[in-house]
């Protein structure tokens, strides 16, 4: 029997369930035991029946971001429960908690694993490195437990809730504070999440005529995402950037318009039914993963699909 | 006010050679830059000099001996004093064992404040950081995109993080460790043609395993507990790419297609 512990960050809670699918894969043919540790967590859902155990924390005085706090209730977990495996969800936060808990607990981590290899019990964590360009299998070695950060939308988990979960209220743990107070939140206004569309047309350095692309997106139904060379120049807001260093997105169909398609943008590509590329370079990378693809200008054949479109919507 | 900088050099992800034999990057080829992130701390290190000429702004970066120049060049742009920890012993050492090498290191100096980037563009763990506050038991931030010049001091810092849902401004007790991104636009000034040959050896340590005392078998390769098993070079699947042409017939293509899997 394996036990993991899953990290399930308040606003991820969703996302979160993806771990699951993780803990399978790193002991395949084996019983795992899944727990879950929410911290100051408003409602069960939807943990109910995903997880075996459900370990929760309620202290407000505990900041979700409190490295130091939370590497000493992992120790202390560690020593009551011997969990095999430690996971995290790899957000802003849980990047910066899941290495920290790594060196509180002495065992090695790996940062966004985006495949794992079991060959014989032998567990390969896969992640990209280089900006994608390198994909490397990297073996936890000591004695454990094995730790890692996962990106959300990597991992999909489709098993029914069928567990019967129990939940175990932590109160005797012992924990310092750390000294930080968050004076002032601004929620950021994100118009849509592209994890969620079904048609992305997507803004490449080669295009970046943004208003046009939002009229394609619009007649298609779909939203506008970009690359991160027209994110890095600011042309539009990183909460739309497919990528390694963005998000990873699963639309329906995905229309790329002078996208180069390097590594590290391709990686934020999963399961995508269609794929259509426009590009002065036939043989660009992102081509060669198209279904069709557009040789030549694509503002000029942006303009010429949308006078098309329209005139047959219209029409 | 002592601020130390921690600085990793970095090869130039965007054009590095790779060799598909050995499956190993060549490194001769790349030359190797201040990480992006890191650069914005120096920056930000050196306006607060600027304002305040009593700061003492040091530089702590774990590399080979061959990148001294590149530090040299730190140096004239005004910061007081590099510390270059650099041993053979280190080389291989994942983000475990180089968090306890700069620890074991920092634990034995005097600082008010600790600034580094969070993300380096090579490994792109944003292990480090994390791992040397736990080491040394301080406070933490990564992703901060802002830190507020008039109200930094021995005491205190304010500070602007991104997060994906929100902006969160945060009061965090020196001394602690505050990890700056790219967007916080801090700039690294280029050194100044007078100043290009200016001698700054004397400001220059470096410290080894000799000073450190580590136990050979617990740095390096030996000590690390990540191993790269092996590299490759990702394939995707390839498509049958129908190549059409950015005209009328182009358009008509796409339109069909559009209209056959119902998307208009």
């Amino acid at each position: 029997m394996k036990k993991v512990l899953i990290y399930v960050e308040e606003n991820f809670r969703n996302e979160s369930l993806s771990l699951l699918e993780a803990s399978r894969q790193l002991y395949i043919n084996q019983n795992v035991e899944t727990y879950a540790l929410v911290i100051n967590s408003k409602e069960d859902s939807p943990l109910e029946g995903f997880f075996d155990k459900v370990l929760k924390i309620e202290d407000t005085k505990l900041q979700l971001i409190d490295q130091k706090a939370i590497g000493e209730i992992y120790s202390q977990l560690q020593k009551i429960y011997n969990f095999d495996a430690i996971l995290f969800l790899a957000t802003s936060i849980g990047r910066c908690l899941a290495p920290s808990v790594a060196m509180k607990l002495k065992t090695g981590i790996v940062a966004d694993v985006t495949a794992i290899s079991n060959k014989n019990n032998q567990v390969s964590l896969i992640r990209p490195a280089y900006s994608g360009k390198i994909m490397a299998a990297i073996k936890v070695l000591g004695d454990g437990p094995i730790m890692m950060s996962v990106r959300s939308g990597i991992f999909l988990y489709n098993k029914v809730a069928d567990k019967k979960t129990s939940y175990i209220f932590l109160n005797n743990l012992k924990y310092n504070y750390c000294n930080i107070k968050v004076k002032k939140v601004e929620k950021k206004v994100i118009p849509y999440d592209i994890k969620k569309s079904d048609v992305l047309v997507s803004a490449g350095a080669g295009c970046t005529d943004i208003e046009e692309l939002e009229k394609l997106a619009s007649l298609l139904n779909g939203n506008l995402s970009a690359s991160r060379a027209v994110v890095d120049k600011k042309i539009v807001s990183r909460s739309i950037q497919v990528g390694q260093s963005g998000k990873t997105v699963s639309p329906s169909l995905y229309i790329a318009f002078g996208i180069h398609g390097a590594l590290q943008h391709v990686e934020g590509l999963k399961d995508i039914p269609f794929i259509i590329s426009i590009n002065i370079n036939k043989d660009a990378p992102i081509c060669s993963i198209s279904d069709i693809v557009v040789e030549g200008d694509a503002i000029v054949f942006l303009k010429k699909l949308i006078s098309k479109i329209s005139e047959h919507a219209n029409g | 006010m002592h601020i130390v900088c921690l600085v990793k050099f970095v090869p130039d992800v965007d054009n590095f050679s790779y060799n598909y034999e050995t499956h190993t990057i060549i490194r001769q080829d790349s030359s190797m830059n201040i990480n992006p992130d890191d650069a914005c701390a120096l920056g930000f290190a050196l306006n607060i000099k600027k304002k305040n000429p009593d700061t003492f702004i040091e530089v702590i970066s774990m590399a080979p001996k061959s990148l001294i120049p590149q530090i040299e060049n730190i140096l004239r742009v005004g910061f007081d004093k590099a510390t270059l920890i650099s041993d053979s012993l280190y080389a291989g050492s994942d983000t475990y064992v180089t968090s306890k090498i700069l620890s074991k290191h920092l634990s034995t100096i005097n600082y008010d404040c600790i600034l580094s980037g969070t993300h380096s563009i090579d490994g792109d763990t944003s292990h480090v950081p994390s791992q040397i506050a736990q080491c040394l038991k301080l406070d933490h931030l990564n992703s901060i995109s802002k830190i507020d010049e008039t109200s930094f001091g021995r005491e205190v810092a304010t500070v602007n993080v991104e997060n994906e849902n929100s902006s969160v401004t945060y009061e965090i007790k020196l001394p602690a460790i505050l990890s700056l991104t790219r967007e916080s636009n801090y700039r690294l000034p280029y050194v100044r043609y007078k100043n290009l040959n200016l001698d700054v050896s004397d400001k220059i340590q470096i410290i080894s395993n000799k000073q450190l005392k580590f136990d050979e078998s617990t740095i390096g390769i030996k000590g690390s507990l990540t191993k790269v098993n092996s590299t490759h070079v990702k394939k995707y699947e390839t498509r049958d790419k129908k190549i059409v042409q950015a005209d009328e017939e182009g358009v008509q293509v796409i339109y069909e297609f559009l209209k056959e899997k119902g998307f208009i």
